[in-house]
């Protein structure tokens, strides 16, 4: 053993010189860690930001060997063409009405089930969560039974009483209510998860405290609670933007594609269908890079609010 | 006594909402064993008169069920283990080791998580066409092999790991592999089992990413599958699409049903910061 | 086998996190082979982090480590021959006892039997046998904190690093965890150094105590020197329980006068060198010499009882003299029901004289003991 070790002493004595050059695999060793993710990520991520950036400056058909340069007309196109015009619209009520659906209505039943409720809140976030777990293709197809205006149940119950389920399809402002309504069977249970966990958060003397000194609960909620868990929700309020306009696509591919003209089209499911099914792809590229820098700036607004808050915390 | 009246009140409305959420479910597996005559006439009997497996079999007349089953799962575990170990890798980077540029790096990797599938659809589809990928569930599953939420997921978790353990293990001159794999790896496990199960979860039930690659029904994946039996025009034979629906959610409840408490803790911690 | 441990030194060491916080400052140290050190200090003080940085665990950001006379940057962690025990003890969870011991050897290769005959003689030594399956989370503190202890045994290692190895166990287990380790310590020859804010804890370990405050060694000597001679009021106040009384006086004709003007020793027939006239002085006097008596006749000045509390084996007074100067007392034979009024008188021997503003006993100076005239001084090392 001895002898052994003393060996090795010997050996590793025998070359000198500062430490960095001497194990100049150390300072590499976390930069191999990081190499199977970064590459991932550069070539599936950062490249194709960048060439979709290139490509939006080209008209192009995705096949032809040629692309033309046009400059900003992609771009201009985004803002006068009457067509994208109504998706970018069509966008910001989807905007509109996943928040109310998949942020405001979920806040409100976590603060239910937080503050108005003793027991049972293992059970609920169990069950709510269950289609969390199905595709949004299962919903698509759940809700287009249910609503079907001819056989569904909601139309056969309606019946009775002598009224009809509309032809929504027919209708982008109600097929949009209806994919919004879908995406929110699939991430309710999610967000709501998510809010109740920042609602555990809040201390609970400080609670005890105001209900002590008589303060009414909704009033302790909305001058207490709300602003201390401000960071989770604004979390979870982007989560939904951000998400839940992705989240539409498939419910829009599967229901309307998009219909009646465009009617419940948005920017994103709007992009896709000029690459791969009108293939514009200059047009698409230009889309791609507007909604890119709307959630980049969605993302600051997350840091600044979030992140923020961490650092204050420390 | 008045509390607990109106515990009861919102006690009743958050039952309402369960089932609001689960009946449509009910249905869709009550359906799927129905025939197509009885949905219609019994359309809101929870339990089927005469259960029949018809739909089950007509399915797997129309369509290679076990080969879609097969090409689903396969691009589920290829994503899930390939997010899960570059996950871990590049969390351990971030979690021991000292670099210049580490903040700047780990935002960077945080960051794509707000990037639409839309602003790279356009340049995966060409690699993946370019690569022959394509009708290959390997195309769909190679550029999401690493995924920057479980990255994060895995830092939270090694955080809470004490320091001291692993500088107790530098001391002794154990080596870095041997680190992650005798000491991080085996203390990450539930924190492993639980994003893996959502990984393979959303993987399984995925359709956007599929839909442009996937393009031969040879190749396509469940949701494909099923988005094929709803028509949009009307005249769906729901029976059938629920039976497919059906065998497409057991994968993800069975998971459900095992690691509940695992997936619930991650995403808990997912939006605590 | 006995192995002589590794001498470490630290060269004008210093460490700071940040341009403005220093942690530790040029820190000079030089510790034998085979020396049982210990680094004492409140929280905060540097003694942690002048641990980590010799572990290798921190770069120091000025000076050097020297291990056996060669510097620590230029070694691999086997050369250092470091086994360090970590305050929460870091063993891990995920292996049991057995492995835990084992998993360092294992990774380096010591081949099975060396492997067995080595740790069963630790497990038995450490009453750990037949706990060896079992894993961390089913072990009670002390049994956990042995865990630790062994598996820097089994390493074998030249040097043993201990941070606050003992604060996480019961009180009542914790003199015997001492023995342990000071067997340990005789039985292997390492060199340890081992970090307490317990002063008792470091009495009753060290052969030299560190005492660091502020980032720098106030004071290092032995327990005994570190209590009767300590180098500056830090250490004097740091060290003993109850603390020491500490107040000022000024130095005039041959005598300490307190504030109000009270005479509080007369030094007439002491040696008291190196005292200027007319200056102020901190004085300092432990408890135990502090006489209290009920009779005038011999004594320095009068006080009012406060309070007594009576632990037996000795009783700590509580005095008030002149109304406002509050001073301890540790007596072994208080007459029950004693009135409020009693007489105090310091032992000149033991008085001790701070400098007013750089809070360093005067120079630590032998001259400025108060000896009776042509009495033994002791020799003060600083």
């Amino acid at each position: 053993m001895l002898n052994n070790n003393s060996q090795i002493e010997e050996e590793i004595n025998s070359r000198s010189g500062p430490r960095e050059s001497r194990k100049p695999r150390g300072r590499l060793l976390p930069f191999l860690y990081l190499l199977p993710s970064a590459l991932l990520l550069f070539v599936f991520m950062i490249v194709p930001i960048g060439y979709t950036f290139y490509l939006s400056f080209f008209n192009w058909n995705l096949i032809a060997p040629t692309k033309e340069f046009v400059g900003l007309q992609n771009y201009i196109n985004v803002f006068t063409d009457p067509t994208n015009q109504k998706v970018i619209l069509n966008t910001l009520v989807y905007i509109i009405l996943l928040v109310a659906l998949n942020f405001i209505l979920p806040y409100f039943i976590s603060l239910i089930v937080n503050f108005f409720i003793g027991k049972m809140k293992g059970p609920y976030k169990i069950l709510f969560f269950i289609p969390s777990l199905f595709s949004l293709v299962v919903g698509a197809m759940l809700f287009s039974w249910i609503l079907n205006p001819v056989s569904g149940p909601l139309a056969l119950f309606l019946r009775d009483f002598g009224l009809k389920v509309p032809q929504w399809t027919n209708s982008g402002a109600m097929a949009i209510v209806v994919i919004c309504l879908i995406t929110n069977w699939k991430v309710f249970g999610y967000n709501f998860i998510l809010l109740l966990t920042g609602l555990g958060a809040v201390p609970k003397n400080i609670l005890d405290a105001a209900a002590l000194d008589g303060i009414p609960k909704w009033r302790v909620i909305w001058n207490i609670v709300l602003p201390l868990n401000k960071g989770v929700a604004i979390y979870v309020l982007i989560l939904t933007i951000v998400e839940g306009l992705q989240y539409v696509f498939t419910p829009i591919n599967v229901i309307t594609q998009g219909g009646p003209y465009y009617g419940s089209s948005n920017l994103l499911y709007h992009t896709y269908l000029n690459a791969f099914v009108l293939y514009k792809t200059g047009n698409a590229s230009a889309l791609a890079t507007v909604t890119f820098v709307i959630f980049l700036i969605l993302l600051f607004v997350e840091i600044k609010f979030v992140e923020g808050r961490k650092q204050n915390a420390d | 006594m008045l509390t607990e009246k109106r515990n009861l009140g919102w006690h009743v409305l958050l039952i309402l909402i369960i089932l609001a959420i689960m009946l449509p479910v009910l249905f869709m597996i009550s359906n799927s064993f129905k025939t197509l005559q009885e949905s219609y006439h019994s359309i809101l009997q929870l339990i089927p008169a005469k259960p029949t497996l018809t739909n089950y079999v007509t399915l797997n007349k129309q369509i290679n069920l076990f080969r879609m089953v097969a090409n689903t799962f396969l691009m589920a575990m290829i994503v899930t283990l390939g997010k899960v170990l570059t996950g871990l890798l590049a969390a351990y980077a971030f979690q021991n080791f000292h670099f210049k540029g580490k903040r700047v790096v780990y935002f960077i990797f945080v960051a794509t998580i707000f990037v639409p599938f839309t602003t790279v659809m356009i340049p995966n589809y060409l690699v993946i066409a370019k690569m022959n990928l394509l009708n290959n569930v390997i195309g769909v599953a190679l550029p999401q092999m690493c995924d920057a939420t479980g990255i994060m997921l895995f830092v939270k978790a090694m955080e809470k790991i004490p320091t001291s353990l692993v500088e107790s293990a530098k001391i002794d001159g154990i080596p870095n592999r041997k680190i992650f794999m005798n000491l991080i790896v085996p203390l990450l496990k539930p924190n492993i089992i639980s994003v893996g199960a959502i990984f393979f979860i959303n993987s399984w039930n995925e359709y956007v990413w599929p839909t442009l690659v996937l393009k031969d029904k040879n190749s396509f994946t469940l949701p494909l599958a099923l988005q094929n039996y709803i028509s949009s025009e009307g005249g769906t034979n729901f029976p059938l699409a629920m039976a497919l629906a059906v065998i497409m959610i057991v994968p993800p409840l069975l998971i459900y049903m095992v690691f509940q408490k695992y997936i619930l803790n991650s995403i808990s911690s997912s939006g605590l910061k | 086998m006995t192995t002589t441990g590794y001498s470490i030194e630290l060269e004008q060491m210093s460490k700071s996190y940040s341009k403005k916080t220093q942690v530790i400052n040029k820190m000079n140290l030089s510790v034998v082979p085979g020396e049982f050190l210990v680094l004492l200090g409140p929280s905060g003080c540097g003694k942690s982090t002048t641990l980590r940085i010799i572990a290798g665990l921190e770069a120091p950001t000025g000076g050097k480590v020297l291990i056996d006379g060669k510097d620590s940057a230029q070694l691999s962690s086997t050369q250092r021959s470091i086994a360090m025990v970590f305050q929460d003890y870091a063993l891990y969870p995920n292996m049991t006892v057995y492995q835990n011991l084992e998993y360092a050897l294992r990774v380096h290769k010591v081949p099975k039997q060396i492997r067995q005959q080595r740790l069963a003689k630790i497990l038995a030594s450490l009453n750990l046998t037949n706990y060896k399956d079992r894993f961390p989370a089913q072990l009670s503190g002390g049994q956990k904190q042995r865990v630790a202890l062994g598996r820097g045994m089994a390493k074998k290692s030249k040097i043993f690093l201990l941070d606050e190895p003992l604060s996480n166990i019961d009180v009542q287990l914790r003199e015997k965890a001492r023995d342990e380790i000071q067997r340990l310590h005789a039985e292997n020859g390492q060199t340890i150094i081992y970090v307490t804010h317990d002063q008792q804890e470091a009495m009753a370990l060290g052969d030299r105590i560190a005492v660091i405050n502020d980032g720098k060694i106030q004071m290092i000597d032995t327990p005994a020197n570190l209590y009767h001679n300590p180098a500056n009021l830090f250490v004097a106040q740091f060290v003993g329980t109850p603390q020491i009384n500490v107040f000022k006086v000024n130095y005039f004709n041959h005598q300490l006068i307190e504030e109000n003007g009270t005479v509080v020793a007369n030094l007439a027939n002491y040696q008291a060198a190196g005292l200027v006239e007319d200056t102020d002085y901190l004085l300092g006097i432990r408890p135990e010499n502090v006489a209290v008596s009920l009779k005038a006749a011999n004594t320095d000045f009068p006080a009012e009882v406060e309070s007594v509390v009576d632990y037996g084996r000795y009783q700590q007074v509580t005095l008030r003299a002149f109304d406002r100067l509050e001073l301890k007392a540790v007596v072994s034979d208080w007459p029950v029901g004693t009135t409020r009024n009693v007489y105090v008188k310091l032992s000149r021997e033991n008085l001790l004289l701070f400098d007013d503003q750089t809070h360093e006993r005067l120079d630590a100076n032998p001259e400025a003991r108060f000896v009776l005239k042509g009495g033994q001084r002791r020799k003060v090392e600083a």
